[in-house]
């Protein structure tokens, strides 16, 4: 595809004229449509504007939602890949609505979210000419996409689109964007068929499973005494959970999950011990450092989840499954790689795996979780002190929707609370802005998921500062009517930098304290239906109503100001630092 | 210890290519020292770059993992010292002349 630098020499009028002619803007359209896209996330303006005029005629096929800024578009085409598998789509426009799409690429990336944005420009000749609204799209997000590409010919849009799905569907996914210059979307062409794309001469999507690195990795799991699973969203990605399944319950070994890996393994089973990281349960913490065969699939040994790592399961023989090789060697040294796609490795992983068992092993995680649960749960669950706290709110949300709704997340207290006491049962279930932390994800990700998954019930909860971030999102939940539920859990606190305050700088509440709207007045302008709680004995009356709401719903519960999230390991810490409660002087 | 490498890239030619490679660098902080970037003469879609640059040993074998996973890169190799990036500055010179 000669997109940027062309092989051909554009066609001349002269001898087209009895072939039926449309737009690059309608080839465009045709070629989503092609692709199976069935709705777009966006937000006019002038140099998309020929896009936007085509869509007019084909509104029966795709279905535009029409969002309130275009941050709120890309979070809404992740909750919707996210969910469904399927890339988001999203239009914006140049200059600023492009730039806009900047925190939400960001975001996908490092979350390894499919997307593919389609980018309106200026016209070719006005590129580099300081020219309204001109912005050099595709220097900008180069850093934040998988791929990008600048389109100035109609003839290009179609091959471009096709390798832009090919692209961000394969392999690791991730977002792409195309930067389409005006005249390009008014170029008349000739129509041709639209022909997808299965190949990129120097992109090896999946690697071919290497089985000797298989029964290495076998070989080290079958000798081990305190073998470790830990599962990330590779194995979502993938499509993996049944193999993971299988392949635990004929060795045995107990499984931690990262953020991101929510859902692949079930909550409910006896091994799993429970979630990894920096406010993780203090068993899979702790035990990282006891392990002799530690077993990473789908991760990338995020900072969040290693702490420290010059400290970081030392004692262990580190397996690593991973489709990218970039991944491999990159934080922790590998005894053995196993370079591919995690679906594939584990199905033959539990050819070469014997069956086995490891109580003893197993129950030590569960020792320490006890621990934890005495210190840290039950405290949270049964609330000694009159305000509500964030845990109990979540674990009651758990237990009434079964642990099988979609909770989307924000980012900060609210976030590890929901990924500690939410059971999370089904894979695709967890929608969280994990490697980027975006604040402000979860409300516009929550309505994208609602969308690709409308019979699922599909909740967002947000901290009282996220959710201001992309609250006027609530236009786009009132227009279509889209019966999302949105939970806010009120601290009027920025809650996470508040608890490192409170943790690490003695106390120094600096710029954390918010002072609110009234969140109900906000809600019902949006003639959403609202609630606030403040007190205990209304929590599960409001969140059934919430659930029985046939509409969008919004409740507001008021919990402790300073309530912190624990355990917690300290930044810079390492894994078996993992604190149950705040350090005394 | 940091010593230099050269790095040899094999690539698709277009308007960002060069971009792209050096964001990679730039942001493990390797400095570069010399580059050299030519078209195919005999395909000008596919093209080249050859890079002097001064960094460890693992943060080279990392880069060029991260180099490789850019789409339009077909291959990154290294080698250390700066022989063979000298060695095709003279056979380019050679050819100019």
């Amino acid at each position: 595809m000669g997109a940027l630098l062309t092989k051909t020499e554009p066609t001349t009028e002269a001898n087209t004229q009895t072939a039926k002619k449309v737009s690059g803007a309608e080839v465009l359209l045709r070629s989503l449509i092609a692709e199976k896209v069935d709705t777009l996330f966006g937000y006019p303006g002038g140099a998309i504007m020929p896009v936007y005029d085509a869509l007019y005629h084909y509104q029966d096929k795709l279905r535009h939602i029409l969002v309130r800024h275009e941050q709120g578009a890309i979070h809404a085409a992740q909750g919707y890949a996210r969910v469904s598998g399927k890339a988001g789509v999203v239009f914006a426009t140049s200059g600023p609505g492009a730039t806009n799409l900047v925190t939400g690429l960001a975001d996908a990336l490092i979350d390894s979210t499919p997307l593919v944005c389609i980018t309106g420009q200026v016209f070719a000749h006005l590129l580099g000419t300081d020219a309204f609204q001109e912005t050099d799209v595709v220097n900008t997000t180069i850093p934040v996409t998988k791929w990008n590409v600048q389109v100035t010919e109609a003839k290009d849009i179609a091959p471009a689109v096709a390798r832009a799905f090919y692209i961000a569907n394969s392999g690791r996914p991730g977002p792409v964007l195309i930067d389409i210059t005006k005249n390009a979307q008014n170029e008349l062409i000739e129509e041709a068929e639209y022909v997808p794309c299965s190949e990129v001469r120097t992109y090896k999507p999946k690697p071919v499973l290497q089985h000797s690195q298989v029964k290495a990795a076998a070989e080290l799991i079958n000798n081990a005494k305190r073998p470790y699973l830990l599962v990330g969203q590779g194995v979502l990605l993938s499509g993996a959970s049944k193999e993971l399944l299988a392949l635990v319950e004929k060795t045995g070994i107990p499984v931690a999950s990262t953020l991101l890996g929510l859902g692949a393994f079930p909550a409910d089973h006896p091994n799993y011990v429970g979630f990894l990281g920096m406010h993780g349960n203090y068993g899979p913490n702790i035990n990282t450092n006891e392990c002799d065969v530690l077993i990473g699939v789908g991760l990338r040994f995020d900072d969040r989840v290693t702490g420290n790592v010059s400290r970081y399961a030392r004692q262990a023989k580190v397996i690593h499954i991973d489709i990218d090789k970039a991944e491999i060697d990159k934080i922790v040294k590998t005894e053995v790689a196993v370079h591919a796609d995690a679906k594939e490795a584990l199905e033959a992983l539990i050819g070469y795996c014997k069956e086995n068992r490891h109580e003893e092993w197993l129950q030590s995680f569960h020792r320490l979780n006890q621990v934890e649960y005495e210190k840290v749960t039950h405290k949270e669950l049964n609330h000694p002190t009159e305000e509500l706290k964030m845990g109990e709110v979540v674990n009651h949300l758990s237990k009434l929707t079964k642990g099988e709704a979609i909770v989307v997340t924000d980012v900060g207290q609210h976030q590890m609370t929901t990924s500690r006491y939410y059971k999370y049962r089904q894979p695709r279930t967890n929608v969280t802005s994990g490697g980027a932390g975006t604040m402000g994800f979860a409300l516009p990700a929550a309505l994208g998921a609602k969308i690709a998954r409308p019979e699922k019930e599909v909740v967002a909860v947000i901290g009282d500062g996220g959710y201001q971030m992309t609250v006027q999102e609530l236009g786009t939940i009132m227009q279509y009517e889209i019966p999302v539920k949105i939970l806010v859990l009120n601290n009027s606190f920025l809650g996470m930098v508040r608890q490192w305050q409170q943790l690490f700088h003695e106390k120094r509440y600096s710029c954390t304290e918010m002072v609110n709207p009234d969140f109900i007045k906000i809600a019902e302008a949006y003639s959403i239906p609202a609630r606030r709680v403040t007190d205990r004995s209304e929590l599960t009356d409001a969140l059934q109503e919430m659930l029985a709401a046939p509409t969008s719903y919004f409740l507001e519960v008021v919990v402790g100001r300073e309530d912190n999230v624990f355990p917690m390991v300290p930044a810079g810490g390492c894994v078996t630092d993992c604190m149950l409660e705040p350090p005394t002087k | 210890m940091k010593q230099e490498f050269t790095l040899e890239i094999l690539s698709d030619n277009n308007f960002s290519i060069l971009n792209r490679i050096v964001n990679v660098l730039n942001r493990r902080r390797v400095r570069i020292k010399k580059l050299i970037a030519q078209e195919n003469e005999e395909d000008f879609m596919r093209g080249s770059a050859t890079l002097l640059v001064y960094t460890t040993a693992d943060l080279m074998e990392k880069v060029k993992h991260q180099i490789e996973k850019l789409i339009e890169v077909e291959e990154a190799s290294y080698y250390e010292g700066s022989d063979r990036f000298f060695a095709l500055v003279e056979k380019s010179n050679r050819q100019v002349a």
